[in-house]
C-alpha cells in the first residue's frame, strides 16, 4: 500500500468506508429497534458494538476524527451495557439511535464532499448519560503485565457463556512502515471472519500510534482458529501467526456448558455476500439503452424483411432477413429480461429503514405501537421501489397518526393497548404485493363524505347517494385530507393522491379496505418488472414528447447557430456536417421545414440520413415507464407508445428515427 | 314487427324482458349504449392529443395509469364542436380485450327498456349511421338511439389503419 497518489487512493479508499458505513448504519438501526424489543440479547450488543467497532477503525484509518469520537463513546456505552453495569433505558435507546443519527448525516456530509457536521451534541448527550448513569469510565489504561480490566471482563464473560477462546499472536516483519496501520487491518480482518472480544494493543492504544512488537488478539472461535490464521498470513508484512487456546480459571467447568451456536443469533449480520457483484447503476442504463437500440434495429430489420419478401426474386433472401429478425427479436427481448432482472433490488433497502421511522412516530404520537414487516427479501425493480418509498412511508405514518388510537381509547373500545402496524410483501401471480394492515380506527367515510362536502368536492345529494366504498376512494383525490389540522406527523408532504399518481406510473395499483374500529388496510399492487427507458422529454408546442436518449446524438441549443437554406430548405451546420434541420411538430403535422424560432435541436439519424429536430423546450431526462395504448393507436408511424409523466399527465413517446 | 325485432334480441335481454342502458345526450339526440359495455363514467379530463391519430381520436387520457384513447363521438358523427361544457362526461366502453373513452355531452341517466319498445333502426332513419345502430326504443315521447359502441370502435380501428397505411405511403 505505498502511497504513489494519495489523494486519490484517499478519495477511493474514503468511497469504500462511505459505502460500507452505509450498509452498517442500516444494520445497526434495524439491530437497536431490535435490541429495544429485546434488551437481554447478548448478541444483539455484540452485533451493535462490532458494528461500531468497525466504523471507528475504519474512521481512524482515515484520520476522520469526529466518527471516531462518536463511534467511540457509543462503544463505551454499550461496552457498560454489556458487562452490566450499565442498563438499557430509553434514553440510553435515544442516545444509541442519535449516534446512528450523526453518523448518517456525517456520512452523507462526506459523500457529498462537505465537511462533517459538529459532533459535539451528540457527544454532550452521551457524557450526559455517563455522568447521570454513574457508571464509571473504565479507561483503557491497564497494566502492560496483564490483560486490562474491560478485557479481562470480556474474556470471562465469553468462557463462561461456554465459548472457548483464541489468543492470536501476530509478529511482523522487521521495519514494517506505520505499524499502527498493519495491526488495524489485521484486527479489521480478523473481526470481519469472527468474533474479536480485544487486543493487545487495543484499538485506541493503535490509534495513538502505541504499538508493540507483536499484536495480540483475543477472540471467540469454535474450531482452531486455521481459517483466520490464514487470513492474517496473507498480509505480506505479517512474519507469523500463533493461534492458541486461551485457557483461565474456571475454563474447564465452562466448557461442559458449552453447546450454544454462536452463529445462531438474531443480529443481522453482514456477512452473507452470496454470489453477487456491486454494478454501478449509471452501467445497467446504459445497457439499457443498448438494448432499446437493438429493438429499433430488430423492428427495421423486420420492415426490410417484409419488404424484401414482397419482391419475388428476393424472396429467398427476405426469408432468411426475417429468419434472423425473429431470432434477434427473442435474443434482445431475453437480454432485455436479463438486465431488468439485474435492476431488481430486495425490499429490504426500503423496509430497513421503518422500524427505527415507527418507533420515533409512535414515540411522538404518545401511541404504544408494535411493528412487524414480512417479506422484505421480496424483490422489486429499482424504479418501483424508488415510486414506492415515499408512498409507503406516507401509508405507515397515517397508519400510527390516523389510524392508531391513543393507549387509554384503545382500552375502552376493549382493544389491547398496543396498536398492531403490519407491513407485508409477497409474490402473488405476475405480481408483487406490498400491504399497510393496522388494527386502529379505521377510515369513517361518514367523516369522509362531510369532508368533502365541505370541501366542494361532491355535493350533500352526492354524498348521500354515494356508497362506502366510493367515500373512501375520494381519499385518493388531489388535496383531500380529512384531517382539520394538519399534524407534525402526517399533515404534510405527499397526500394520497400522490401516492396514487406515484403507482400508477410505474403500472401499479393502490386498494384500500377498511372498517371503522377495527382498521385498515392498504395494498399495493405492483408489476414484476417493466419496460423502462430513459427518455429526454421535450415540449412541442402544448405537447410534451418523450424521446429515448438511445436515439438522440447530441442535443444543442439553436441561440448562436445560423440557419441556412439549402434549396429552400433550412439546414444547419454542426462542426462541419451540413444538417438538415427539421420542426419536429412541423413532422408530425406534415409540414416538417415550417420551423419557428424553436429553442433546442436534437441530432438524430433516420435512414442513416442525419437530421436536427428542431424542439420548443427541453424539460429534461427521465426514467419512463412505456405503456401500451391500446389496438386503436398502435401502429401510427413514429409513435412509440406512451408515458405518464411525474405531474400525471400522459405524453406520446416518439420513435424519432422514423418520425420522418 | 315490432315484435319480432324484440325476439330478435332476446339473447342479450335480461329474463324480465328488459334491458338497461346507460342513456347520454349528444346534440339534441338521446342515444344509449347497453350497460355491460360501460365500465365507468368519468368527468372530462386532461386529454393529449396524439400526432397523426384519425381526426375523431380526441387523444389520450391517463385512467388510473392505464393510458386510454378517447373518441369524440361528436367529430365521429360531424356534428359540430363543443369544447368546455361542464357537463361533458367519458364514457369508458370496454370492447374486445380494449378500452375506449368516449365523449359524451351529458349522461343522464341509467335507463330501463322494455325489449317490446325497441324497433329496428330501418324503419326510422337511414344512411351510412346505420350500421352502428342496433335500435331504436321509443320511452313515452323520446326517441333513445341504441349504439353499437364496439361496431364504432372495430371501425376507427379499421379507418386507423387504412389512414396510417395511406400516410406512410405518402411520406414515403
Amino acid at each position: 500500500m505505498t502511497k504513489r497518489s494519495p489523494s486519490t487512493e484517499y478519495t477511493r479508499d474514503l468511497e469504500l468506508l462511505l459505502t460500507e458505513v452505509s450498509e452498517l448504519l442500516a444494520a445497526t438501526e434495524e439491530n437497536l429497534v431490535a435490541l429495544e424489543k429485546a434488551p437481554n440479547d447478548a448478541s444483539i450488543i455484540q452485533e451493535v458494538f462490532r458494528v461500531m467497532h468497525t466504523v471507528k477503525g475504519g474512521a481512524a484509518t482515515l484520520g476522520l476524527k469526529e466518527a471516531v469520537e462518536v463511534s467511540h463513546s457509543m462503544e463505551n456505552l454499550l461496552d457498560e451495557v454489556r458487562s452490566g453495569t450499565r442498563s438499557l433505558t430509553t434514553p440510553l435507546m435515544d442516545a444509541l439511535f442519535s449516534v446512528v443519527d450523526y453518523l448518517k448525516e456525517w456520512r452523507s456530509a462526506l459523500s457529498e464532499r462537505k465537511d462533517p457536521p459538529s459532533p459535539d451534541a451528540v457527544l454532550e448527550t452521551i457524557h450526559g448519560l455517563q455522568d447521570g448513569g454513574g457508571a464509571p469510565e473504565t479507561a483503557g489504561t491497564a497494566s502492560e503485565t496483564s490483560l486490562p480490566g474491560p478485557l479481562l471482563q470480556r474474556i470471562d464473560s465469553a468462557l463462561r457463556e461456554g465459548r472457548s477462546v483464541h489468543r492470536m499472536v501476530v509478529s511482523f516483519q522487521a521495519d514494517v512502515p506505520l505499524l499502527s496501520v498493519r495491526c488495524f487491518q489485521i484486527l479489521t480482518l480478523v473481526e470481519e471472519a469472527v468474533e474479536v472480544l480485544g487486543s493487545v494493543p487495543s484499538v485506541e492504544e493503535l490509534e495513538n500510534d502505541q504499538v508493540k512488537d507483536v499484536l495480540e488478539i483475543y477472540l471467540v472461535s469454535d474450531d482452531d482458529g486455521e481459517d483466520i490464521k490464514t487470513v492474517a498470513r496473507a498480509n505480506q508484512d505479517v512474519r507469523d501467526v500463533v493461534i492458541s487456546k486461551y485457557q483461565s480459571r474456571g475454563q474447564k467447568s465452562a466448557e461442559a456448558a458449552r453447546g450454544k451456536d454462536p452463529g445462531e443469533t438474531a443480529a443481522v449480520k453482514r456477512s452473507d455476500l452470496g454470489k453477487t457483484v456491486r454494478v454501478d447503476v449509471g452501467l445497467l442504463d446504459f445497457l439499457m439503452n443498448m438494448v432499446g437500440e437493438l429493438v429499433i434495429d430488430r423492428t427495421r430489420l423486420s420492415q426490410i424483411a417484409s419488404q424484401l419478401m414482397r419482391e419475388s426474386e428476393m424472396s429467398g433472401i427476405g426469408n432468411e432477413v426475417s429468419g434472423l429478425a425473429s431470432h434477434l427479436q427473442r435474443t434482445s427481448t431475453e437480454l432485455q429480461e436479463g438486465i431488468m432482472q439485474a435492476r431488481l433490488l430486495p425490499l429490504k433497502s426500503i423496509f430497513s429503514k421503518f422500524p427505527r421511522m415507527m418507533r420515533d412516530l409512535s414515540q411522538r404520537c404518545g401511541k404504544e405501537v408494535t411493528f412487524e414487516v414480512w417479506g422484505e427479501s421480496t424483490e422489486l425493480d429499482r424504479t418501483v421501489l424508488e415510486a414506492i418509498d415515499d408512498p409507503l412511508i406516507h401509508i405507515l405514518r397515517n397508519a400510527v397518526d390516523h389510524g392508531i388510537e391513543m393507549p387509554e381509547d384503545r382500552i375502552a373500545k376493549g382493544k389491547d393497548r398496543k396498536g398492531h402496524v403490519k407491513l407485508s410483501a409477497w409474490h402473488e401471480e405476475n405480481q408483487i404485493l406490498v400491504r399497510v394492515e393496522d388494527d386502529g380506527a379505521g377510515v369513517d367515510a361518514e367523516m369522509v363524505k362531510r369532508s368533502a362536502v365541505k370541501k366542494g368536492v361532491i355535493t350533500e345529494e352526492q354524498a348521500q347517494k354515494m356508497s362506502e366504498k366510493e367515500a373512501v376512494a375520494m381519499i385518493f383525490l388531489p388535496g383531500f385530507s380529512t384531517v382539520e389540522v394538519a399534524t407534525e406527523v402526517s399533515g404534510r408532504g405527499v397526500g394520497m393522491d400522490v401516492a396514487r399518481t406515484n403507482l400508477e406510473r410505474v403500472n401499479g395499483q393502490i386498494e384500500v379496505k377498511t372498517k371503522v374500529g377495527a382498521g385498515t388496510q392498504i395494498t399495493l399492487r405492483l408489476p414484476l418488472t417493466l419496460a423502462i427507458m430513459r427518455a429526454l422529454l421535450v415540449k412541442c408546442g402544448q405537447n410534451v414528447f418523450a424521446i429515448p436518449t438511445s436515439s438522440v446524438e447530441e442535443v444543442f441549443s439553436m441561440g448562436g447557430l445560423t440557419v441556412r437554406s439549402i434549396q429552400g430548405k433550412p439546414a444547419m451546420n454542426v462542426r462541419g456536417r451540413v444538417v438538415p434541420l427539421i420542426s419536429l411538430e412541423g413532422a408530425l403535422n406534415n409540414s416538417m421545414w415550417a420551423l419557428n424560432g424553436q429553442k433546442y435541436a436534437l441530432l438524430t439519424r433516420t435512414n442513416d440520413q442525419t437530421l436536427a429536430l428542431g424542439v420548443d423546450d427541453l424539460i429534461g431526462e427521465e426514467e419512463i415507464v412505456v405503456k401500451e395504448m391500446g389496438r386503436l393507436l398502435s401502429r401510427l408511424k413514429g409513435i412509440a407508445g406512451a408515458t405518464i409523466l411525474a405531474q400525471g399527465d400522459p405524453a406520446i413517446i416518439l420513435d424519432v428515427t422514423r418520425v420522418i | 314487427m315490432a315484435s319480432d325485432e324484440a325476439d330478435s334480441y332476446e339473447v342479450e335481454s335480461s329474463a324480465s324482458g328488459e334491458r338497461q342502458i346507460v342513456a347520454f345526450s349528444l346534440g339534441t339526440e338521446t342515444y344509449g349504449v347497453d350497460i355491460a359495455s360501460v365500465r365507468e363514467i368519468i368527468p372530462i379530463q386532461r386529454i393529449v392529443s396524439v400526432p397523426r391519430a384519425p381526426s375523431f381520436i380526441e387523444g389520450i387520457i391517463n385512467l388510473r395509469g392505464r393510458v386510454i384513447p378517447v373518441l369524440d363521438l361528436r367529430k365521429h358523427f360531424g356534428f359540430e364542436q363543443k369544447k368546455g361544457d361542464p357537463n361533458q362526461r367519458i364514457v369508458l366502453v370496454e370492447a374486445g380485450s380494449e378500452s375506449i373513452g368516449v365523449i359524451v355531452d351529458a349522461v343522464s341517466s341509467v335507463l330501463r327498456i322494455p325489449d317490446d319498445s325497441v324497433e329496428a333502426p330501418a324503419s326510422v332513419i337511414v344512411g351510412p349511421e346505420i350500421e352502428y345502430i342496433n335500435g331504436i326504443a321509443k320511452i313515452d315521447k323520446d326517441l333513445v338511439v341504441l349504439l353499437d359502441l364496439t361496431k364504432i370502435i372495430s371501425d376507427a380501428e379499421k379507418k386507423t389503419l387504412k389512414e396510417t397505411d395511406l400516410r406512410s405511403a405518402v411520406v414515403q
